[in-house]
């Protein structure tokens, strides 16, 4: 019996060594033929949470719905409205409302043909609460109604002028087809993935295989609006060690990555051609305005003072080509972003007067933030170091970002003095007023302040451009003179491509989902 | 003994279920929870609150419990909090393929430890011995992600041998060869992460036998050194080995998380990974108890192969 256990399982792993060998042999060829092949691999560092368009919220989630669906209009990183499945469209009824025109002959990759029907269905239940993504559809506490106008023709119309949902409304929604849910009485669109089977879109791709934790496959869509697809196959491939992704990449296993700064060096002799692009990030050191060791301006603004974001910046990301330098709450490339405000440009001494000047000496304050985000770690001891200069004494306070921004969100929290974090918010500056209005969702900085509520008011029911971009100028800068946000980076993104991609500038490099359009591109 | 063994199984069920109170004990402790943890900027108070709801987070813990355990009783694992994939289902995809990495990597350093480990004992104090012994410690010493991360480096980049990512090559008919090629460096990788403790046991075992009577009794007889640890020595380290074998039975599950994490390995460890991160408490619960349970049975298994192996155990267990 002892003897036959042994036995056999000496045989099984010799017969297994052996297999082994012979695998090696004939595989050779499995992967030459691979290279002939007319797919495109990108590498993913995660399962998407979402791929439900009502509610997909995160990054590879993103990414993949936006290859599937289209929204109506997008709008570019300078403002400029780019339309999708919209022909046109035009702010109605003075500000109450927009009309949307619809481009004729789009189809479903169905075959189906796309109306007006789809846009009020997809509406509808975006806008119901419960959906989870409803938050840009209401207006106070009443919600945008979607109207069939005719066939090729929608109109929103708004509880009460806002500027904002004009801008806002049209964009980033994917739009769901309406066809095939048809009859049915209930429909639950707050899971995080459709019924099956219901993966019909107008995007350029569609869903062909997801095989959970490995790969999502895609094939074009030979009913995409937007002209011949380049690359008849997409795979979205999962690895979640950045190393081994690094490694893939170099030896071509996947044929592109968003990869860190330090990367590029190693990356260089490799065939690869890197990109990077702003993704109008705002990574920031926030100030805890329920402390009462920084109620007073005075201390927060010599806080400010004492620090230099370059040198942060050139040690966290190498080289001026991987960021920009924000100096408001907005990033540097947003439209209504203004550089004529308090800068707090390094000053030692007048740091040091201020401190005086509020008669606070002995300061020690601690500072939350990622540890295990290499780049705010870095940040965070040269803030320490940066403090010190003045008298400042900084404790560190690392730990998760989720447990640090859960514990920030808790009414009346005074566990953290400063912490590290960011945000991408997206155009319109009206967004940004779940940061920073007063009893706002995100308003981690517990920042309350008349006079910033009432510029967020007047700039979302401003339709005038010129007179929106002076309200928010104002907005701006009285956040900064309030000394309650110290902007730090707009840290770019860098994707690696083998260079047998080609197209990539005109699929155009965008913020979340990378690939505005990923039809643009081809294989050399 | 099937008295015994039933016994044994029946001690299980309150011991799972301090296992799962406690856990879910230490996971309602963390600061956050799973809706927390996928919270931006943008969602309003008012819609993450929902979210909470949705899946009773905004619950007390021991409600949270109850409602977890009554789904457990009926069998019914749950959903994971992020994706609401049914997690037995994702599990018996996940399971098989981390169990067609482990079984064989450990049927192989179980192989090559027997031998390592006999030869170490038969030449004990002499060179061989100690090459045996500088290989396990450099082995015990090695971290597996290192390893890893220096076969991918040199036999999948340098030498291009074997693909670095995944158990198949995506878009292709799977085949055996393509499996295999995919299969090897992981394999490897957890051979040698196995191997170098199981020598040792087994040397120690083997150096232990040597003091017994039935050596000295076949020395006596003239037996050679060889004939001793063939027939008589390889046999009795059998019985500890046995209770080895049950206690690597949690390791199906949770044997490979860091290597199957590295080479993309769609098994269970970047399933535990990506739930712990995000405190996907249903997830963490299901493969915790799963793993707890098979702790338990391994040594139930280590026992009852025991007497098994052993007739003198066999004997005076049958006695009672």
């Amino acid at each position: 019996m002892k003897k036959k256990f042994l036995g056999s399982s000496v045989v099984a792993t010799i017969g297994l060594l052996v297999l082994t060998a012979c695998g090696t042999n004939d595989d050779q060829t499995i992967s030459n033929n691979e290279t002939t092949k007319d797919t495109f691999t990108y590498a993913i560092s995660g399962d998407p949470t979402s791929l439900n368009p009502i509610n997909v919220s995160d990054r590879w989630g993103l990414t993949a719905t936006n290859m599937i669906y289209s929204p109506l209009v997008r709008v570019e990183e300078d403002g400029s409205l780019k339309y999708e499945l919209a022909d046109s469209m035009e702010t109605t009824d003075g500000g109450k409302s927009v009309t949307v025109h619809l481009k004729e002959n789009v189809k479903w990759s169905d075959g189906e043909a796309f109306t007006a029907d789809d846009v009020v269905f997809t509406y509808e239940n975006k806008v119901l609460k419960e959906n989870g993504n409803a938050d840009a559809l209401w207006i106070g506490d009443e919600p945008v109604k979607t109207e069939k106008v005719d066939e090729h023709t929608v109109k929103f119309n708004f509880p009460k002028v806002s500027a904002a949902a004009a801008n806002n409304i049209a964009t980033e929604t994917y739009i769901m087809p309406e066809h095939l849910y048809e009859g049915q009485e209930e429909i639950d669109f707050s899971g995080a993935e459709l019924a099956d089977g219901n993966e019909v879109g107008t995007g350029p791709y569609v869903l062909s295989e997801y095989k959970r934790g490995e790969y999502l496959q895609f094939k074009a869509n030979p009913n995409y609006y937007g002209g011949e697809v380049g690359v008849k196959n997409v795979t979205l491939r999962i690895i979640t060690n950045a190393d081994t992704t690094k490694v893939a990449l170099q030896k071509g296993e996947v044929d592109a990555s968003m990869v860190l700064p330090s990367d590029i060096e190693d990356l260089k002799n490799n065939n690869l051609n890197t990109f990077s692009y702003s993704e109008n990030r705002v990574g920031y050191m926030g100030l805890n305005l329920n402390s009462d060791k920084l109620s007073d301006q005075k201390v927060r603004q010599a806080i400010f003072f004492a620090l230099n974001k370059e040198d942060m910046n050139k040690a966290a990301y190498l080289s001026e080509e991987f960021y920009n330098t924000p100096n408001t709450i907005l990033p540097p490339n947003n439209p209504f972003a203004t550089t004529n405000v308090e800068t707090y440009a390094q000053n030692v001494e007048k740091s040091k007067q201020l401190l005086s000047e509020a008669g606070v000496t002995d300061l020690t304050i601690n500072l939350a933030y990622g540890s295990d985000n290499p780049e705010q770690t870095l940040q965070a001891t040269l803030i320490q170091q940066q403090l010190q200069a003045v008298g400042i004494n900084v404790e560190l306070a690392g730990g998760d970002a989720a447990a640090i921004f859960t514990e920030l969100r808790n009414p009346g929290s005074t566990k953290y003095d400063m912490f590290l974090g960011g945000y991408i918010m997206g155009n319109d500056p009206d967004l940004y007023a779940s940061l920073y209005k007063s009893g706002a969702g995100a308003n981690y900085f517990n920042y309350a302040s008349e006079k910033a509520d009432a510029l967020f008011e007047q700039g979302a029911v401003e339709l005038d451009e010129n007179k929106r971009k002076e309200i928010y100028a104002e907005l701006q800068a009285t956040i900064n003179e309030d000394a309650i946000v110290y902007p730090i980076v707009d840290n770019k993104k860098i994707l690696a491509a083998s260079k047998n991609i080609q197209g990539i500038e005109e699929a155009r490099l965008v913020p979340i989902y990378s690939f505005e359009d990923l039809s643009k591109i081809s294989l050399k | 003994m099937i008295k015994y063994i039933i016994k044994r199984l029946l001690q299980l069920i309150p011991l799972l279920f301090v296992i799962s109170f406690i856990v879910f004990f230490l996971i309602h402790l963390a600061p956050y929870d799973a809706i927390d943890a996928i919270v931006t900027p943008n969602m309003s108070v008012e819609t993450v609150e929902l979210m909470k709801q949705r899946y009773g987070l905004d619950q007390p813990f021991l409600v949270q419990y109850v409602k977890w355990l009554s789904e457990l009783l009926k069998g019914n694992m749950g959903y994971s909090l992020l994706n609401q994939q049914s997690i037995s289902a994702e599990l018996a995809t996940r399971i098989p393929n981390t169990m067609k990495l482990i079984i064989p990597a450990y049927l192989t350093a179980l192989v090559l430890s027997m031998i390592f480990g006999l030869l170490a004992a038969a030449n004990k104090g002499k060179w061989l011995d100690k090459l045996i012994d500088g290989i396990c410690s450099i082995g015990i010493a090695t971290p597996t992600f290192w390893f890893a991360m220096i076969l991918i480096y040199f036999l999948g980049y340098k030498l291009n041998l074997f693909p670095i990512i995944g158990m198949n090559t995506i878009g292709q008919t799977p085949t055996v060869g393509d499996f295999l090629k995919h299969f090897f460096m992981p394999y490897l990788v957890l051979t040698v992460a196995f191997f170098p403790d199981l020598t040792r046991y087994i040397r120690n075992s083997a150096i232990s036998q040597l003091n017994e009577d039935y050596v000295i009794v076949q020395q006596a007889f003239g037996s050679t050194k060889r004939e001793i640890f063939m027939k008589h020595i390889s046999r009795n380290v059998l019985i500890p080995v046995v209770t080895q074998i049950g206690q690597a039975l949690p390791m199906l599950v949770t044997g490979a998380i860091i290597s199957e994490s590295i080479f993309g390995w769609p098994g269970v460890g970047p399933y535990m990974m990506s739930a712990t991160k995000a405190l996907d408490y249903p997830v963490i619960m299901a493969i915790m108890l799963l793993s707890a349970t098979l702790v338990i049975l391994g040594n139930l298994l280590s026992d009852v192969l025991y007497r098994l192996v052993d007739p003198r155990i066999r004997q005076a267990g049958g006695t009672n």
